[in-house]
């Protein structure tokens, strides 16, 4: 039986008629058509379905519909959709992906991270995004984006 | 106006990629399309003797139940496809042959209705003896996984040797045979005999395989992951019994590859159920499916190497078993890529190989990113290293000496160019990891003490690139000077479109921005054999370059009658088209326009010729040969058997370099895909079943799997007129580098991959006692 549930997703409120057994990954993409949004393994493993609740990254696959309710969900689509986010802007600077795939989850990750940490060093770089997994490995160039973002999101850069 | 060729232009749709905005197939949509779901067989090896739908077809929701009933006796399908053998049914005909065999599938309006449906199917199985091991399997009373086959053969795959074992599970047998392997032997002063060992692992692209498709009026319209667009529609318009213009395939981007999207996998499953629906239906498989789809091949390699007192390789006879798996796929061509492969970058007089596919009662195997060269190097590389010391010598002086120069030959008997390992690929190589820094040199250092023990090693590689091979592609020059190019190579994060873009500016006199690169659409773009082997930028990038060109052609005759000058006199810059002397000039767009010709179509096909004699392997095996070095330096804990990888550098030969930080891309990503098989990654099976298919049990490298110091070098030569594809050269080296330094910090010596901290404390504590 489905079962009304209102979700806010990136600053809208809805009302969706959902299974109570569907995740919010299959209710972000079937109903409200974000296809950022994207599962990767299923089980919460690998980070390609990251979204924001609440402002804290979450694998939107371990998360049931209903439960997501009230809360505050975000995904890519709703950063830079005139002029990209910095963080956008960074990672297609550094050219940091290949299929881009896990791509909306490093940048939401990211997002999450700069905001708890503006100034973070590698190892807490790599620490932090040990989650997100990118199987093309462009981990390389992705920590140059996060340092890159860094930068551009310092006060002073801000102002600049 | 710079060309954009060797420029670090970003990817073409970099922005659509940071939105989270590609447009995988996993997004396509149609009006009315159902939920496929699939039954997977639960054993390994069974007769099927029923099969019975009718209580999952009156599931509510439930459009359409497939299986044998709809193939059985039905003249409008022909029920087998397979690239190169036609021996997987679309769904399980007689038998089962591994666990994860496509028994049926539903066609529902939801999940849930397709889910329930397929609990409700009701097979009745004979199990049978299974078979895991390709050795096992050709040994006299195995369980036989084929009884027979009809042995059809694609028209792409002319270059496959193909020589399968009568009523016995050896689908392909390559040999190789150049000079004379016993009287080389005779000769040696030293022999060495060793067996290596590589496990299946699983490309884990993190789209998994997605397929819609739909029959409407007769066509079949395909949407599908696949990096073989023209292949997959073949095998459709068999199975259906249609001309190939009958058939669309339609491909979008990919969310990775890796070789698992090669060759039909859902297609023709899909399909056939869409058929039977009466409806478009979607399949997308869960990860767990995923893993059942293809596999590298597993396999056990035997190399006896002669050589003569100076250290000279003189003989190398090497037998090869690679586990195919249930299904032959692109085995019967693979074993041929990792049989002449055994010889590796050295100069060999002397050479036998036999190369085995065997069938087996396990996922089967296909295309996986070096194409059957990492199961060779890690045998090959790893005994340099074992014959080096045991001669007393430093394993990259050993290589020096031995490595291919311009003007040998390769095991295949033919001319070798462009060889730059010495100065430049293994000089590379040694200069990142500092290999003699210092008194004394890393490979003769003393034994060290304390629990972290450091090693160092450097590999180097040769891969061939699939010949014959067949690109064509066509371009429009548009009125207002846009540039449309037509191509059916396949955009799956390797940039594909942004380097075809690339090229097509530079032969254009465009700039990037000018050029819109298609997606594959078998019913408008043209042939390409496959988007694999590391050959678009090469292949297509040529073909493309001939399209453009002959649409330039064609402008500069339009622009002559207009400036009434000859075509000879004319060239073309900025977008314009120039009198040579630089007297006059009219804009690409002013030339269209004028003539009325509404737009200027080019086409260009570019086909590689060579193969291999059937019976010696000699002939031309590579149109061109990649070539990669790797060095690293590794940290062993020998209290816990845990492999730290603290350096690794790569180097790969570009001969041109079109893009150079997807070239680094490309070769970062091909050094951890090699950390990742080095390290930890295997598929476990017990009794056949696949105990690891998820990502919580089966690792693939994170960000904190990236040695703490990652180099890589894309190495170009001006004598090079060729670029060279490095999609995947610098994942074969990986492995045995990597085993080489454990052996280099530890002496201990492991021959079966991956390196995981139990088989190397085991190792060790072996070594102590």
């Amino acid at each position: 039986m489905k079962k009304l549930v209102s979700l806010q997703v990136n600053g809208v409120e809805r009302e969706v008629a959902v299974h109570p057994h569907h995740t919010l990954l299959e209710v972000l993409r079937n109903e409200f058509k974000l296809f950022s949004v994207r599962e990767g393994c299923g089980i919460g493993m690998c980070g390609a379905c990251t979204v924001l609740v609440d402002g804290k990254p979450l694998s939107s696959c371990l998360l049931l519909a209903p439960l997501a309710a009230g809360k505050d969900i975000v995904t890519v689509e709703a950063l830079g959709q005139d002029k990209l986010h910095p963080i956008q802007q960074a990672f297609m600077d550094n050219t940091a992906f290949q299929c881009s795939y896990c791509t909306p989850g490093f940048i939401l990750t990211t997002k999450a991270f700069l905001e708890e940490n503006p100034s973070p060093t590698p190892d807490e770089i790599k620490e932090y995004l040990a989650g997100n997994l990118c199987r093309c490995g462009s981990y390389m160039k992705i920590m140059d984006a996060v340092l890159d973002a860094a930068k551009r999101l310092q006060p002073q850069a801000a102002s600049a | 106006m710079a060309s954009p060729v060797g420029q670090n232009v970003g990817y073409i749709d970099g922005a659509e990629r940071v939105r989270g905005q590609v447009n995988y197939v996993l997004n396509a949509e149609l009006p009315g399309c159902l939920v496929g779901r699939i039954l997977h067989s639960p054993v390994a090896h069974a007769r099927v003797l029923k099969v019975d739908t009718s209580k999952a077809e009156s599931v509510p929701g439930v459009v359409a139940v497939l299986s044998r009933n709809d193939l059985i006796d039905n003249p409008d399908i022909y029920p087998y496809y397979g690239p190169v053998v036609r021996d997987t049914p679309v769904v399980a005909i007689d038998k089962v042959r591994f666990v994860g065999d496509y028994v049926a599938a539903v066609a529902a309006l939801d999940e849930e209705a397709a889910q329930e449906a397929l609990d409700l199917i009701e097979v009745e199985y004979e199990e049978l003896p299974a078979v895991f091991d390709p050795e096992e399997a050709l040994k006299p009373g195995a369980p036989i996984l084929h009884e027979s086959f009809p042995p059809q053969r694609g028209a792409t795959f002319a270059d496959i040797i193909f020589n399968p074992g009568e009523s016995s599970n050896r689908l392909n047998h390559f040999k190789l045979r150049k000079g004379d392997v016993e009287s080389g032997f005779k000769e040696a002063a030293h022999i060495f005999e060793h067996t290596f060992r590589c496990p299946p692992v699983q490309h884990v692209p993190l789209e998994p395989h997605v397929t819609m498709a739909q029959v409407e009026a007769g066509r079949v319209t395909v949407w599908s992951g696949t990096q073989t667009p023209h292949v997959v529609r073949a095998q459709v318009a068999d199975i259906f019994q249609v001309p190939l213009s009958q058939v669309r395939i339609i491909v979008h981007t990919l969310g990775g590859a890796y070789g698992s999207k090669c060759y039909p996998k859902l297609e023709p499953l899909v399909a056939v159920l869409a058929q039977k629906a009466k409806r478009p239906v979607k399949i997308v498989l869960r990860r767990e499916e995923d893993f059942l789809t293809c596999t590298k091949h597993q396999a056990i390699i035997t190399l006896k190497t002669g050589l003569d007192r100076e250290g000279r390789i003189l003989a190398r006879k090497a037998t090869c078993y690679f586990n195919a798996g249930a299904y032959s796929d692109i085995s019967p061509r693979l074993i041929k890529n990792g049989g002449y492969a055994t010889a590796g970058p050295y100069r060999i007089p002397n050479v036998w190989v036999d190369s085995y596919a065997v069938y087996t009662n396990i996922v089967p195997a296909g295309a996986f990113r070096g194409y059957g060269v990492s199961q060779a190097a890690w045998a090959y590389e790893s005994q340099m290293d074992m014959i080096a010391e045991a001669l007393g010598r430093d394993p990259l002086e050993f290589r020096e000496f031995n490595v291919l120069h311009d003007g040998d030959t390769f095991a295949t008997g033919e001319t070798v160019h462009d060889m730059h390992y010495r100065e430049l690929l293994l000089d590379d190589a040694k200069k990142a990891i500092g290999w003699r820094d210092g008194k004394e040199a890393w490979w003769q250092k003393p034994p060290q003490s304390g629990p972290k023990r450091r090693g160092r090693a450097i590999t180097c590689v040769i891969k061939g690139s699939v010949t014959p091979s067949t690109s064509s592609a066509s371009c429009k020059l548009n009125e207002d000077g846009s540039l449309n190019v037509l191509t059916s190579s396949v955009e799956m994060g390797q940039g594909a479109k942004t380097v075809l873009a690339q090229l097509a500016a530079e032969a254009a006199a465009l700039p990037f921005e000018a050029v819109t690169v298609s997606e594959p659409d078998t019913d408008s773009t043209p042939y390409d054999q496959q988007t694999s082997s590391s050959r678009t930028t090469y292949s297509m990038g040529t073909a493309v370059t001939m399209a453009v060109n002959d649409a330039i052609e064609q402008l500069k005759t339009i622009a002559a009658e207009q400036l009434e000058i000859s075509p000879k006199d004319l060239e073309t810059r900025d977008g314009r088209v120039w009198v040579k002397d630089g007297s006059r000039s009219l804009a690409y767009t002013e030339v269209i326009r004028k003539s009325r010709v509404g737009n200027i179509m080019g086409n260009g096909t570019f086909a590689t010729t060579g193969g291999l004699d059937p019976e010696t392997g000699q002939g031309i095996g590579s149109v061109h040969w990649h070539h990669a070095a790797a060095a690293c330096e590794v940290e062993v804990d020998v209290e816990t058997g845990k492999v730290d990888i603290v350096q690794f550098h790569s180097s790969c030969f570009a001969g041109r370099v079109v893009n150079p930080r997807l070239c680094e891309l490309q070769i970062e990503g091909s050094t951890l895909f090699g950390v990742g098989q080095a390290l930890f990654e295997e598929m476990l099976y017990d009794g056949g079943q696949l105990t690891n298919p998820n990502l919580s049990d089966y690792m693939i490298p994170s960000f904190e799997d990236v040695p703490a110091r990652l180099t890589v070098a894309a190495i170009e030569h001006p004598s090079a007129g060729e670029v060279h594809g490095i999609g995947e050269t610098s994942v074969p080296p990986v492995m045995p580098c990597v085993a080489n330094a454990v052996y280099n910090a530890t002496g201990v010596r492991i021959t079966d991959l991956p390196l995981t901290p139990e088989k190397v404390l085991r190792a060790l504590k072996e070594q102590r006692s």
